[in-house]
C-alpha cells in the first residue's frame, strides 16, 4: 500500500495532555477501583432490565451516558454527522426490538455499541450497493457525499491524512483504533463488544497503529517538496 | 529499569507505565527511539481529534417517538399474528378448534369420571397410591363385616343337609375361591380400577348369599 500523498509532520509539537494519554489497562490502573465497577455493573444491569421493561426513560438515560460516543463512533465509520445521527436511531431501534435476547452475558453498553457498529457497517455495505447499482447511471455530483467539514484543529490535513489512513484498515484494525485511541475505550470494553479477547485487541491496535504508521509515513523528499 | 531499543516495541504493544517511563527516558539519548516514540505519540494525539462532539437536539425526540411507534407497532403485529391469520377457512384454524374441542371433551370427562366416583371406594380408573390405599381401607373393612355375617350363617351352613343349604354352601365355595383369586391379581395390580369392581360384586353376591342363609334360618 502506498503512502497517502500527505506527509504527517511528525515533529510537530503536541501538548503535554496528549503526551501524557498513554493508557495502559494493567492491574496498577484498575486497583481499588472494584467498588466503582460494581456500581456501574449494577447501574448497567438495572438500566438493561428497565429497558426490557420497556422504560423509555431507560432508553433515554442510555442515550445520555452513550449517546455522544455513540455519534462520534459512528461518525468515523460512516463520514457524516447525518449519517452518524441516523446510525444510532437505527441502533436504539434495534436495541428495542431485540432486547429481550439480552441475557447479560457482556455490559448493556457494552451490547448497545456491539449493535452500533453493525449498524454502521450495513449502511455501508447499503452505500456500497448503491455504488454498484449506479455506477451504470450517469454521474450525479448531487449524488456523490461530500465529506462533512469538521472542526477546526490545529492540524487539519493530518487529520484528513489519517481519517483516509484509517479507512485503509483492515475492519477489525479500525474498530479497535477508533474505540481506543479515539473513543477512549479500554481493551477490556473494546474485546467486549467486538468478542475477542484484550490480548487480540492490544495485538490488533498495535498492528493498526504500525500500518497507520506506515501509510502516513511520506518518502522524505515528497514531503521536502510540499513544504 | 533498564531498556534498549530491542524493547520498544514490545512496550509500544503492551507496555506497563514503568516501561513507558523507561522508555521516554532512554528516547532522550536515541535518536532512532525518540523519533518512533513521537511517531507513536503524535498518532494517539491526532486521534484524539477525530473524536467529536455535537449538539443535535432534535435526535433524541427522533429517536423517542421511533422508539414509541416500534413499541405500538409490536404490539400491535403480536395481536395481528396471533389473530389476523385465522382464516375461518383454514385447515391451521380447523385443526386448533378440533384440537381445543378434544382437549375440553376429555378433561371435562375426566373431571366427571374422577368426581362421579368419590362416594365408592372400590371405584377409580385414576387410581394414584393414597387413592388405592382409600379403596384397600374400605375394602378391609367390608371384607371384616362380610366375616361377622359368615361366622354368623357358618354353623347353619355345616350343620343343615337340606339341598338349599348344601347349594348356598358350594356357592360359598365357589364366590371364596373367585375373592381370593381376584385379590390375588389385585395385590399385583394394586390400581386395576376393573379388578376392584369384579372384587366388589363377589362381596356383594357373597353377603347376599349369606343374608339369605340367615334368612332362611330364621323361618
Amino acid at each position: 500500500m502506498g503512502t497517502m500523498g500527505l506527509a504527517l509532520p511528525w515533529d510537530v509539537r503536541i501538548t503535554q495532555q496528549h503526551l501524557q494519554r498513554g493508557r495502559v489497562d494493567s492491574p496498577e490502573t484498575t486497583s481499588g477501583v472494584s467498588s466503582a465497577a460494581a456500581q456501574v455493573s449494577a447501574d448497567d444491569a438495572a438500566l438493561a432490565a428497565a429497558c426490557q421493561a420497556g422504560d423509555l426513560r431507560a432508553f433515554e438515560r442510555l442515550y445520555q451516558l452513550h449517546g455522544s460516543r455513540m455519534k462520534s463512533m459512528a461518525r468515523n465509520l460512516l463520514g457524516t454527522s447525518s449519517d452518524a445521527e441516523d446510525a444510532v436511531q437505527d441502533t436504539f431501534l434495534k436495541i428495542q426490538r431485540s432486547i429481550a435476547t439480552f441475557r447479560g452475558q457482556s455490559s448493556f453498553a457494552t451490547w448497545s455499541f456491539r449493535i452500533l457498529i453493525n449498524t454502521c457497517y450495513d449502511t455501508r455495505r447499503g452505500r456500497m450497493r448503491k455504488k454498484e447499482v449506479s455506477q451504470d447511471e450517469p454521474e450525479n455530483p448531487e449524488a456523490a457525499p461530500r465529506p462533512e467539514p469538521r472542526a477546526p484543529s490545529a492540524h487539519p490535513s493530518l487529520k484528513l491524512a489519517l481519517e483516509r489512513a484509517v479507512a485503509q484498515l483492515t475492519r477489525q484494525q479500525r474498530d479497535v483504533f477508533l474505540m481506543y485511541e479515539v473513543e477512549g475505550m479500554r481493551h477490556s470494553e473494546i474485546a467486549g463488544v467486538l468478542e475477542i479477547s484484550e490480548t487480540a485487541s492490544k495485538n490488533t491496535l498495535f498492528q493498526a497503529k504500525k500500518n497507520l504508521r506506515q501509510m502516513l509515513e511520506a518518502p522524505r523528499s515528497s514531503a521536502a517538496e510540499a513544504r | 529499569m533498564i531498556i534498549d531499543c530491542n524493547d520498544r516495541e514490545r512496550i509500544f504493544l503492551d507496555g506497563t507505565p514503568e516501561e513507558w517511563a523507561a522508555l521516554e527516558a532512554h528516547a532522550t539519548t536515541c535518536s532512532a527511539c525518540h523519533e518512533e516514540l513521537t511517531a507513536w505519540k503524535n498518532l494517539s494525539a491526532t486521534a484524539s481529534e477525530m473524536h467529536e462532539e455535537w449538539n443535535s437536539p432534535a435526535l433524541w425526540p427522533r429517536i423517542e417517538r421511533a422508539l414509541a411507534e416500534q413499541s405500538v407497532s409490536a404490539k400491535t403485529s403480536r395481536w395481528e399474528r396471533l389473530l389476523g391469520n385465522w382464516n375461518l377457512t383454514s385447515m391451521q384454524w380447523q385443526t386448533a378448534v378440533a384440537a381445543l374441542a378434544l382437549i375440553a371433551i376429555t378433561g371435562t370427562a375426566l373431571w366427571v369420571g374422577v368426581h362421579r366416583n368419590i362416594g365408592d371406594p372400590f371405584v377409580g380408573s385414576l387410581l394414584k397410591d393414597p387413592a388405592v390405599r382409600n379403596v384397600e381401607k374400605a375394602e378391609a373393612a367390608y371384607e371384616q363385616a362380610i366375616d361377622k355375617l359368615d361366622a354368623q350363617a357358618r354353623p347353619q351352613l355345616e350343620k343343615a343337609s337340606t339341598p338349599l343349604m348344601a347349594s348356598y354352601r358350594e356357592k360359598l365355595q365357589v364366590l371364596d375361591s373367585a375373592i381370593a383369586d381376584l385379590k390375588s391379581q389385585a395385590g399385583i395390580n394394586p390400581a386395576n380400577g376393573h379388578l376392584r369392581r369384579q372384587l366388589l360384586a363377589m362381596y356383594q353376591e357373597k353377603q347376599a348369599t349369606l343374608e339369605d342363609v340367615l334368612e332362611a334360618k330364621q323361618q
